[in-house]
C-alpha cells in the first residue's frame, strides 16, 4: 500500500514542481520582478517534493489509523494547510537587494497551492489501480 | 577719501579669497550608499539620498551636512510593511516625502567626528548627535531614532519597534 502512496505522492510533486516552475516563468514575463535568489528551478522542486513527500507519510498514517476516514480527513488537513501557508509569502521579508518586494506575495501564493492541486488531481488515477 | 578706496578694495579681495581658502571640500554622494534601519522588526532600508555633503577634517567649522532621504524608497523586503509604512498611518509620504538632516555644527571627538544638527521626520524637527567617521572617502555613522518623538503612530506604541538603530554608510567621490 505504501508503494502506491509514495509514486502518488512523488507523481504529485513532479506535476508540482512543474507547474511552478511554468508560472514561475509566466510571472516573470509579465512582471520582470527577479525572485531568483528566493524561488529557483532547484528550490522548486525541492520544496514541491518535500511537500509531497510528507504528504505521502501523513495520508499513509492517516489511513492506517482512520481507515476510510483517513482519505477524507488527509484531503481536508491538506487544504486547511495549504490555505494557511499563504501568510508566509506574505508575511516574509526578503532580502533588501532584491527589488519589488510587494510583488512576491503574487508569484508564491498560488505556488502554494500546487501541490494540493496536483495530488487531489492525480488521485482517481492511483486510487482506480487499487480496486 | 579716494585714496583709501584700493586699499579698501584689495583689503575686501583679501578677506573673501581667504573664505575660497578655508572652504569645506565638496563631496558628491556616490550611488552604493546604504542607510539601514533596524528595530528587530521591522528593519530596512532607505534610498533617494540628495543633498549637499561639504566635508573637510581640516575646515571642520566650515564643514556642513544638509541631506535628505526619499520616504517612498522605504523598503523593508516585504510589500506588505512597505505600503503600511508609507501610508498616514506611519510616515505619511505623501504629506511628509523626505526625512532630512542639516548640520549646524561638526566636532572631532577621540573616534571621529560629531555632527550635531537638526533631524526632520514626518513633519517634527528635533536637534540630533551623529557620530560619525570618515575614512577611505566613506562616511560611516550610526544613531538611534525613537519613532514616538516624531509622532510616528504614537497612538500604537505597542506595534513595532519603538527605537530604531540608523546605521548610515555613504561613499563619496570628489
Amino acid at each position: 500500500m505504501f508503494k502506491r502512496v509514495f509514486f502518488h505522492g512523488l507523481v504529485a510533486g513532479v506535476l508540482a514542481a512543474i507547474a511552478a516552475i511554468i508560472y514561475n516563468r509566466i510571472y516573470f514575463f509579465a512582471t520582470e520582478a527577479d525572485f531568483s535568489k528566493i524561488l529557483n528551478i532547484p528550490s522548486m522542486i525541492g520544496l514541491s517534493l518535500v511537500i509531497c513527500m510528507i504528504a505521502t507519510f501523513v495520508n499513509y498514517g492517516l489511513v492506517k489509523w482512520l481507515r476510510q476516514k483517513g482519505e477524507i480527513v488527509f484531503n481536508f488537513l491538506f487544504s486547511i494547510i495549504s490555505f494557511a501557508c499563504v501568510m508566509f509569502p506574505i508575511s516574509i521579508s526578503l532580502p533588501l537587494d532584491i527589488k519589488m518586494p510587494e510583488l512576491f506575495p503574487g508569484l508564491a501564493v498560488p505556488m502554494v497551492f500546487f501541490p494540493v492541486i496536483a495530488w487531489l488531481t492525480i488521485k482517481p488515477l492511483f486510487q482506480a489501480k487499487e480496486h | 577719501m579716494k585714496k583709501f578706496i584700493y586699499p579698501f578694495a584689495a583689503l575686501a579681495l583679501m578677506i573673501a579669497s581667504a573664505f575660497t581658502v578655508i572652504k569645506s571640500q565638496d563631496w558628491k554622494i556616490a550611488d552604493n550608499y546604504s542607510i539601514k534601519f533596524d528595530g528587530g522588526d521591522p528593519a530596512g532600508e532607505f534610498k533617494g539620498l540628495k543633498g549637499t555633503v561639504s566635508f573637510d577634517p581640516a575646515a571642520l567649522a566650515t564643514s556642513k551636512f544638509d541631506v535628505s532621504v526619499d520616504v517612498a524608497s522605504i523598503n523593508t523586503g516585504n510589500g506588505m510593511k512597505n505600503t503600511h509604512a508609507k501610508s498616514d498611518a506611519w510616515f505619511d509620504a505623501t504629506k511628509y516625502p523626505t526625512i532630512s538632516f542639516t548640520s549646524t555644527a561638526i566636532t572631532k571627538t577621540p573616534t571621529g567626528y560629531l555632527a550635531t544638527g537638526s533631524f526632520t521626520m514626518h513633519g517634527v524637527t528635533k536637534p540630533i548627535a551623529i557620530p560619525f567617521t570618515f575614512a577611505n572617502n566613506t562616511f560611516t555613522g550610526s544613531f538611534e531614532v525613537n519613532r514616538m518623538d516624531y509622532n510616528i503612530a504614537a497612538g500604537e506604541p505597542n506595534h513595532g519597534a519603538q527605537k530604531f538603530k540608523v546605521d548610515v554608510n555613504v561613499p563619496v567621490t570628489k
